[in-house]
């Protein structure tokens, strides 16, 4: 079975952030980039399926030139074949437009994801393409089974403890939670290692997308600030015995 | 009409989720500001009591699409009969809640209508005359304003508890029928079954006083430290999801959207940053108190009280206060 897993680059620190001139995306500078956690762990769960059933793992990852890392980490870590696709969108539905155009190059039975990326937080891009793809999908998988070359069964979560067991042909589209498997360590030498494997990459021009297709339309951002304070926090000083007597108070007042 | 305000009926064996209220007061008054009708939308199969628990919630009509094989629809197909209601019903809005129902559709829906969907929003209001959503980004440290252009027509999925319901005048709502061919549709999944989490020997839910642990202990052994506290303050241990995820508590000790949610006199919440799937299990809770040593981690955002610093200094000495009181 063939598994293309999509993982993104994240920002652990933003700094100098702003509205774009065109108000249709943010700007900043984005430093310790690292792989989104939930795309690393649908990257576990491609390694796992790869082992049990044969076939090869692609990463794909779309972003600048500094998202490579998460190409050579996913390497490491015993991806087959990685491929960058040249594009900083933020906008979702043209986000999920580039990666069905490249998805088409590729040769999947399954498509993994995570379910949200730690920047946008907006969950949208894997199923925005499986949707163009006509690939049947499923969101917050937990569990995935292969029932036969033509079929998987995926264990999604519907909130507050219930699940839903879905079986999918493929090809198909899964959005994976963290957690579906525990993730595994690489070892350094590796990492250095992965870093000699060649990275494919794709242009918009590559993928036949024209600038109409990838400019986001009907929205503008008006501001970016911290979030309003619905109510003021009241937050205790002093050293921890002191804290500690006023939290038993106030915790005690409250029973 | 194009100023129409659509809702998403969110129900299960015949209940509607709180969430739908929510989304119908906000709905309420989006409508009423772009002088559109409130319709709500359900579908699936024998929708008689989810239909009948509807009436009196503020729409001006309720649509529904029944069809046996909605009963247990897989959400390419949920996905496809929700973009035929709006194509049939034309509004300029449909709300959705952010559930992991809303989070699985409402991108399918959007990309189906052409349209865009706004996600994850905390707000969505009428602001200088247009429909404008907030929404988390960055780890939810910071919030975007984003306004919609002057008839454009989105999907936006609302975070549950995101506002809290208002009193809606009653009114009895026209109820029809969409005809929507659901049979027919090229499906290629299907929902198998649903099931319950097995219960485990303690429910957090059921609780006065919950300690949570989060990231932000660093490793296993340390959760004794949050386990001694909660014995000491006679209250149960629980947990975010990252500690689930690395297999250091059980799945049933966790707090949030895939997990519990939970509503205690007290919660206490030990290195938990915040995601919003915890804030979506626990933002009920009567007191919350969060001990963090970032101040700007969104827990914050709903504590009550805050102690900005070392758990490990903290918690140790609140399980001695705890446990000298008791001694006395």
């Amino acid at each position: 079975m063939n598994i293309v897993v999509c993982c993104k680059s994240v920002p652990g620190l933003v700094t100098d952030l702003k509205i774009s001139a065109d108000r249709k995306s943010l700007q900043y500078q984005g430093q310790l980039l690292v792989i989104n956690e939930c795309d690393e762990y649908a990257l576990e769960e491609a390694l796992v399926l790869k082992k049990a059933h044969g076939g090869h793992v692609t990463v794909i990852s779309m972003g600048s030139i500094k998202s490579q890392d998460v190409l050579y980490y996913a390497l490491a870590k015993g991806a087959d074949k990685a491929v960058r696709v040249d594009s900083d969108c933020q906008d979702p539905q043209v986000a999920g437009t580039v990666l069905a155009a490249a998805l088409k190059k590729l040769d999947f039975d399954l498509v993994l994801t995570g379910t949200q990326a730690r920047d946008t937080l907006g969950g949208q891009v894997g199923i925005v393409a499986a949707n163009l793809l006509r690939l049947p999908f499923a969101y917050a998988v937990v569990d995935v089974e292969v029932r036969n070359v033509n079929t998987i069964k995926a264990r999604k979560e519907l909130g507050g403890g219930r699940h839903a067991d879905v079986e999918l042909q493929l090809p198909a589209l899964l959005c994976v939670q963290t957690g579906i498997q525990p993730l595994t360590f690489v070892p350094p030498a590796r990492r250095i290692r992965a870093r000699q494997q060649p990275i494919g990459s794709f242009s918009m021009a590559d993928l036949g997308l024209q600038a109409e297709q990838l400019t986001p339309k009907g929205y503008r951002f008006v501001t970016v600030s911290p979030p309003e304070r619905t109510h003021q926090v009241e937050l205790l000083q002093g050293n921890a015995q002191e804290i500690a007597a006023a939290l038993f108070n106030k915790i005690r007042e409250s029973l | 009409m194009a100023r129409d305000v659509l809702v998403l009926v969110e129900h299960a064996a015949g209940k509607v989720d709180s969430i739908t209220s929510q989304l119908l007061a906000i709905g309420q008054r989006l409508a009423q500001h772009m002088s559109g009708k409130l319709v709500a939308a359900a579908i699936g199969h024998q929708l008689e009591t989810v239909v009948a628990a509807l009436q009196g919630a503020g729409m001006d009509r309720i649509v529904v699409v029944d069809d046996p094989a909605l009963n247990l629809a897989a959400a390419e197909v949920q996905a496809h009969v929700i973009a035929e209601v709006v194509r049939q019903m034309d509004p300029r809005l449909v709300l959705i809640g952010y559930s992991l129902i809303g989070m699985e559709l409402a991108p399918a829906i959007a990309s189906k209508l052409g349209i865009n969907a706004l996600t994850n929003c905390v707000n969505v209001e009428i602001r200088d005359g247009a429909v404008t959503v907030t929404r988390p980004v960055f780890d939810s440290t910071l919030h975007a304003q984003i306004a919609l252009d002057e008839n454009e027509n989105a999907v936006i999925a609302l975070q549950k508890g995101a506002t809290s319901p208002s009193e809606i005048p009653s009114q009895r709502a026209s109820v029809e029928l969409l005809s929507v061919d659901v049979g027919n549709f090229p499906s290629r999944s299907k929902v198998l079954g649903i099931s319950e989490e097995p219960r485990g020997d303690v429910d957090i839910a059921k609780a006065d006083v919950i300690v949570s642990v989060g990231r932000g202990i660093g490793n296993q052994e340390k959760i004794q430290l949050i386990a001694e506290l909660a014995e000491a303050l006679g209250g149960i241990l629980a947990c975010s999801r990252p500690v689930v995820d690395v297999g250091w508590l059980p799945r049933e000790r966790q707090v949030g959207a895939s997990g519990k949610s939970v509503a205690p006199k007290v919660y206490v919440a030990c290195g938990i940053s915040g995601a919003i799937q915890h804030l979506t299990g626990m933002r009920d809770s009567k007191r919350i108190i969060a001990i963090n040593k970032d101040p700007n981690a969104p827990i914050f955002q709903v504590a009550h009280i805050g102690v900005v610093g070392d758990l490990f200094e903290i918690v140790p000495a609140l399980t001695n206060a705890a446990r000298a009181a008791g001694n006395r």
